[in-house]
């Protein structure tokens, strides 16, 4: 099979179909909170059973366009996505907030994007707030006891990667065989800016995880917890994720997940190698003066 | 160096970064932490021919106002645009991760005066957010800062001071949104797509990157201070920052909280109403909105001083 026929970039209904129980996906309902169809169509938000269990998905429709804001389409999130999304977790934490940790819904976050909204508009309104508006209230989520999982199945760009993913527990990607993409920037475009030799560059780019473009490279990182080797794994991973995500909190053991967790699974990867480091030595520097602050 | 009195009455816009983070605090009280002596460089840089700073291009440290210990960032604008690597990453979400520490330790041992002694995190932004020389380790960089911010809510309030050359954009243009106060100086600007990716995208008949004054009112302080998004518009004074930052690390918890524009289910839906009318407007330029808001004569905004434009501006009203 060549790449363009298994690739699930642009794929991301489709994924939600894979990925949950038959026929359990209702589109715009959270629990009570029904949301308005025609808003921030470059997303897709709502509930569906995973196992039998209730969860929240959150993902990238690569083929809607919004005729408010041009700059959206091919499963760029905008203003409006971006404050969907955020609703959507919102209303999920709403929806259990009486209950137990063991009964917080876990949330699944379908990844295909390739940026936020590069407008003028975006730019007026402030589309910094929101992509930034929905990392807070992922992070409020998991912090909660929501168990977030993000299942990237094309496209992880940049900034819409951090808007939509890495506010994860735990990140799954599907195999670079799929057409799977995670980087900051294309290697090209690193030369254009930077001014550095492309020919460099793109040797470096074979081997140096913290620069190079790549799944494999995340996943050395710690960046990606687990490559899923084809798309029928996707569904019993995640279900795998969550199971041992909810044990992990359940265990208080939340400080291995997340974005910190992610940088303690870099280290014993071996991808990053300083950050550890310097975060110890931080520490060891602020002990020796710390009388001085705390009882000034 | 300056002496700390000649720094406050400096300009802020000219400052460096360790120049910022000595001014930010109360004479002689800073304590820079990994500095340059400690040569926590990046070890990327120069497997591509790139040169080190010793600092990695941030400055982190904690000072003290009155008795708040203060927990400071301030980046560097000179060295590589103030990007975010691995190592300066590191550093400054290690800073904000020590405010938390202190928080605790100050609870315990002043349960009885904490709040005249609560840290307080201060960070001056100047970067265009990711490091491409390391971008997927500042990428993931950004992620951790962002959830160490979700930790100091409603315990450690964290301000966002933005007002050097580079600007706050990328990755970096999120991170100071979700920040609990913007202090900025008439030259700040915040926004999360530079204004070359703009033109780039749109066309130059849409959108001109090297229009000086489209950039500005589209990103600039003004701008942000009329949609509510910057919180205190000061003089291009270091002094005027370092007396607001003393102003916010007085003021209770609740206070503090009013001055977010993200964090919560409310906050999301006062955007969003921001967001219906850019749709509902589809503004050519900034000053439309800034005519909504009650500004007559929009075009004579960006040209008056600070204090002038304090005193006529008309602001989005706030539920």
């Amino acid at each position: 099979m060549d790449e363009l026929d298994n690739t699930m970039i642009g794929r991301g209904r489709d994924a939600i179909e894979m990925i949950v129980d038959a026929n359990s996906f209702d589109e715009n309902h959270i629990e009570g909170f029904e949301f308005d169809p025609e808003y921030g169509p470059g997303s897709v938000v709502g509930t569906a059973k995973i196992d039998g269990q209730t969860v929240t998905i959150i993902a990238n429709d690569a083929q809607a366009f919004n005729d408010r804001f041009p700059v959206v389409f091919g499963g760029v999130i905008g203003l409006e996505e971006g404050y969907k999304m955020a609703t959507a977790v919102y209303r999920t934490l709403e929806a259990d907030k009486d209950k137990p940790l063991a009964e917080k819904r876990p949330v699944i976050l379908i990844v295909d994007t390739p940026g936020n909204g590069p407008g003028k508009m975006e730019e007026i309104a402030g589309m910094n707030k929101s992509t930034g508006g929905y990392q807070l209230a992922l992070a409020e989520a998991r912090k909660t006891g929501h168990p977030i999982v993000a299942m990237v199945i094309g496209r992880a760009i940049s900034g819409a990667f951090l808007c939509h993913g890495l506010q994860a527990d735990h990140i799954l990607a599907l195999s670079k065989d799929f057409g799977t993409m995670i980087h900051v920037m294309p290697t090209t475009s690193v030369s254009r800016i930077t001014k550095m030799d492309i020919e460099r560059l793109e040797e470096l780019s074979k081997s140096n995880p913290v620069f190079a473009a790549g799944v494999e490279f995340f996943y050395k990182l710690g960046g990606v917890q687990e490559i899923v080797e084809n798309v029928e794994g996707m569904r019993d991973a995640v279900i795998r994720h969550i199971k041992e995500i909810a044990a992990m909190k359940a265990e208080g053991k939340s400080e291995l997940l997340g974005p910190w967790g992610r940088g303690i699974l870099g280290s014993k990867r071996g991808g990053r190698t300083n950050r550890m480091d310097t975060i110890a030595k931080m520490n060891e520097e602020f002990d020796v003066v710390a009388d001085k602050y705390i009882n000034a | 160096m300056k002496s700390w009195a000649g720094l406050e009455n400096s300009s802020f816009f000219d400052a460096s970064a360790r120049e910022r983070a000595l001014g930010m605090v109360d004479k002689g009280t800073f304590t820079e932490l990994l500095n340059p002596l400690d040569r926590y460089c990046s070890p990327h840089l120069p497997v591509l021919g790139t040169a080190v700073e010793f600092d990695d291009g941030i400055v982190t440290g904690v000072g003290l106002l009155g008795k708040h210990p203060v927990f400071v960032v301030s980046m560097e604008g000179k060295f590589i645009g103030g990007a975010i690597g691995e190592v300066n990453g590191a550093k400054m979400v290690s800073t904000i991760r020590l405010a938390l520490k202190a928080a605790k330790s100050i609870k315990e041992k002043h349960p009885n005066d904490y709040d005249d002694r609560r840290p307080l995190v201060a960070i001056s932004f100047e970067t265009g957010g990711v490091r491409l020389h390391e971008a997927n380790a500042g990428l993931l960089a950004h992620a951790e800062v962002m959830d160490a911010f979700q930790d100091c809510r409603g315990t450690v309030p964290i301000v966002a001071v933005v007002g050097s050359k580079v600007g706050c954009f990328g990755g970096m243009g999120f991170v100071a949104a979700a920040t609990d106060v913007i202090v900025m100086n008439e030259e700040g600007r915040i926004g999360l797509t530079g204004p070359e990716v703009i033109e780039q995208e749109m066309g130059k008949e849409e959108f001109d990157a090297s229009d000086k004054a489209l950039v500005y009112r589209t990103t600039g302080a003004k701008h942000k201070y009329i949609i509510q998004d910057c919180n205190y518009l000061v003089e291009d004074r270091v002094g005027d920052f370092h007396n607001v930052l003393a102003e916010v690390a007085d003021m209770p918890m609740a206070e503090i909280e009013k001055m977010r524009r993200i964090g919560s289910l409310k906050l999301v839906q006062e955007q969003q109403e921001l967001v219906k009318l850019v749709g509902d407007m589809q503004p050519k330029d900034s000053m439309d909105i800034w005519k909504h808001f009650g500004n007559k004569k929009p075009e004579a905004l960006p040209e008056m001083s600070t204090a002038e434009f304090l005193k006529v501006v008309k602001r989005r009203k706030r539920p």
